[in-house]
């Protein structure tokens, strides 16, 4: 798998991290094993702003796993690392949920799931025309505006 | 006509609504008209809508902030000194490339607030003297929306009929009724039958704000600058203007400005007419320092860059249980209530507010926090919590009158530049305690207003930092040259063939979104001046 950005263990991390931040729904996988991680990837190449929260984000993570890889922790402690990382610094973590959201849910098997069967255009949406009837008590307000 | 050995007649600077407007104006009388625009045209195949990670524009290609956005076109804005970040887009057609489109009128009470409340100033006009201007714009860019607001003075039928009513609107609707407020459908620069050349009607795909791709959006490129080119207007794009250059005598001469090749070049004009906006206008008017205007252009009074003005404006959004699919149909299009809109002191304030009651998102910008700060939390309620939103979701823009005040203000960054080297502005703006007093009353009223509505949750942000569309006062209309730096035909007090039309010309800002009275205005300004021009020329 060829990364631009990421090395491949901060790949690996980073999808891990991701399974996380958008676990498993019903049939759904979880964002990582979906491979949100190579998306948020090319997001980094194309996007340089994004690539210093990503990744001192990431480095933060492998530092508050301890000896442990992250890797190796069990469901509840990855979460508890997450949350204390979220908290020492959180305009970066959040920077990393973003992409992850972004990754995700730009997918369209994703967006299927939520009845999402196309993107907006050509087809549009057929809505219900106005009706004008529903004014009629407004209508009857008068005059509301203001010229003396 | 002025001299045969000037460039043009007129030399418009933008190409926004103001700026297109002018143009396609001046053009009719037979005036020699140039217009030059530091960005392009937006190419269709760039808008978004087709793919799946369409609402991925709304970070990148098509982001409202142009410091986040990052086109060649854009400039950077020093905005560390505004909680409001001021938003505009560099191209043909300016902000109204993309946008929400939503096109009330300002009332009759909006130009009087001297008079009739005791703050700020009049505008030196009316509305009755603006109303045959507001009837032509509508006619030239097309509106859909229905005559008969017993909230708003009498009208002429709209171009189009309203946008579509769907569950979200009965949820509204269900608030509104229990509170006998207030409510009608929106004026919106947004076609629901045909009209126009080469423009079709709204198919209601939803993301208006990241441009619209079929030409139902009542944008300037495709209102305006089709019939002023045919008309003879030179547009010329990626052309930025340096600075405005004038004479011995004070006299506006023409223009300096960077070609797209980066070559400094001169365009000489009789009259200019700035429609640059609420920033770019005071920006460049300050650039232009001479022996004459050693403060700037038409700035010996240091009125220029001061009373900027913002809309402040809160989002209130509301979760219901039923499907309202906020996301289907136009994002801003719905209705407007006015019920508070003007002044009664028991309130606390003067001046007033409207609450636009709008729609929403697709899935990837409610997991981002939707049109509010808010984002999903991540984790094991991260899927209940989307689809409790997704589609559940209706929001309210809460937008206020910003009264002006001369600390709120552009002037230039001693530092920061834009890739020309042209000094780039800096904002400094605070919201009045008037406003601060608005801002809460009115976000009270739009949680009482989803309360009535059933909402089961509300979500608020107070003062949204991402809403500074409206850019607003900045070279403002007046009778007295120590207040004001124009008349009301926008010829600068100070500079006789200098002229501004955009949002900057605003004495007050109204509580309404304001295109449609800056076309207006434009539009009115540039009948003056067609038919005084061999008078104003230089």
């Amino acid at each position: 798998m060829t990364t631009r950005i990421l090395t491949p263990e901060e790949l690996a991390l980073l999808s891990l991290v991701q399974d996380e931040l958008v676990p498993s729904y019903g049939d759904l996988p979880p964002a990582g094993t979906l491979g949100a991680a190579l998306t948020v990837d090319a997001y980094l190449a194309e996007q340089p702003r994004l690539r210093r929260p990503v990744l001192t984000t990431l480095r933060a993570i492998e530092v508050r796993a301890g000896k442990a890889p992250f890797a190796e922790l069990d469901a509840g402690r990855r979460v508890e690392v997450l949350r204390k990382v979220e908290n020492a610094d959180p305009e970066s973590f959040s920077e990393l949920v973003k992409q992850t959201y972004n990754a995700y849910y730009t997918r369209p098997d994703i967006q299927a799931s939520l009845g999402i069967d196309n993107p907006p255009q050509p087809l549009g949406f057929e809505l219900p025309a106005f009706d004008e009837s529903r004014l009629s008590r407004v209508r009857a307000m008068g005059k509301l505006w203001r010229d003396d | 006509m002025a001299a045969p050995e000037l460039d043009s007649d007129v030399l418009i600077v933008g190409s926004g609504a103001s700026g297109a407007a002018a143009a396609w104006s001046l053009s009719r009388g037979g005036l020699r008209v140039t217009c030059l625009e530091q960005g392009r045209w937006v190419d269709p195949s760039e808008y978004a809508h087709s793919r799946p990670d369409y609402e991925l524009a709304r970070q990148t290609s098509f982001a409202k902030d142009p410091n986040v956005r990052g086109w060649a076109a854009d400039y950077p804005i020093n905005n560390s000194g505004t909680p409001i970040y001021p938003l505009m887009v560099n191209a043909v057609g300016g902000s109204t490339v993309h946008w929400s489109g939503h096109f009330p009128r300002m009332r009759p009470s909006d130009f009087r607030v001297r008079t009739l409340d005791g703050v700020a100033d009049d505008w030196p006009f009316t509305y009755w003297d603006l109303e045959p201007y507001y009837d032509l714009n509508d006619s030239m860019v097309g509106v859909s929306g229905l005559a008969g607001d017993p909230a708003n003075p009498p009208r002429s039928p709209r171009q189009t009929p309203p946008l579509a009513f769907d569950a979200g609107c009965e949820a509204y609707l269900r608030g509104l009724e229990n509170l006998g407020w207030h409510w009608w459908p929106c004026d919106n620069a947004l076609i629901s039958e045909p009209f126009g050349e080469n423009r079709s009607p709204c198919n209601c795909c939803g993301p208006c704000d990241i441009g619209c791709p079929i030409g139902a959006m009542s944008s300037a490129h495709v209102t305006y600058w089709p019939k002023a080119l045919a008309q003879g207007v030179q547009l010329i794009t990626h052309a930025r203007v340096e600075q405005i250059t004038v004479d011995h005598a004070g006299q506006a001469t023409g223009a300096l400005y960077y070609d797209d090749h980066g070559v400094r070049r001169s365009h000489t004009a009789g009259v200019v007419v700035m429609a640059a906006n609420g920033v770019g206008t005071p920006r460049l008017l300050l650039n232009s320092t001479s022996a004459r205007f050693p403060n700037g252009l038409a700035n010996n009074s240091g009125v220029v860059g001061a009373y900027l003005m913002f809309h402040p404006v809160a989002f209130v959004s509301g979760v219901f249980e039923e499907v309202v699919n906020g996301q289907r149909g136009p994002i801003g299009g719905l209705m407007n209530c006015q019920e508070f809109y003007e002044t009664d002191l028991a309130r606390g304030f003067v001046r007033g507010f409207e609450l636009q009651l709008s729609r929403s998102v697709g899935p990837l910008s409610v997991a981002n926090g939707g049109i509010l700060g808010h984002p999903v939390p991540w984790g094991s309620e991260h899927h209940e919590a989307l689809r409790s939103r997704y589609a559940h979701t209706m929001t309210t823009s809460v937008m206020l009158e910003d009264l002006p005040e001369p600390e709120n203000r552009v002037t230039l960054d001693p530092e920061l530049t834009d890739a020309h080297g042209i000094p780039a502005p800096r904002v400094e703006y605070r919201a009045g305690e008037n406003t601060q007093r608005m801002l809460e009353f009115s976000i009270a009223r739009a949680r009482e207003l989803f309360e009535a509505a059933g909402a089961v949750e509300i979500l608020v942000d107070p003062l949204v930092q991402e809403s500074g569309w409206h850019l607003m006062g900045t070279c403002r209309m007046g009778d007295d040259p120590e207040r004001s730096v124009i008349n009301g035909w926008g010829q600068a007090h100070e500079c006789s063939n200098l002229f501004v039309i955009d949002g900057s010309t605003f004495t007050t800002s109204a509580a309404v979104n304001p295109t449609s009275t800056i076309q207006a205005v434009a539009l009115r300004c540039a009948d003056w001046l067609g038919r005084n021009y061999r008078d104003v020329a230089a």
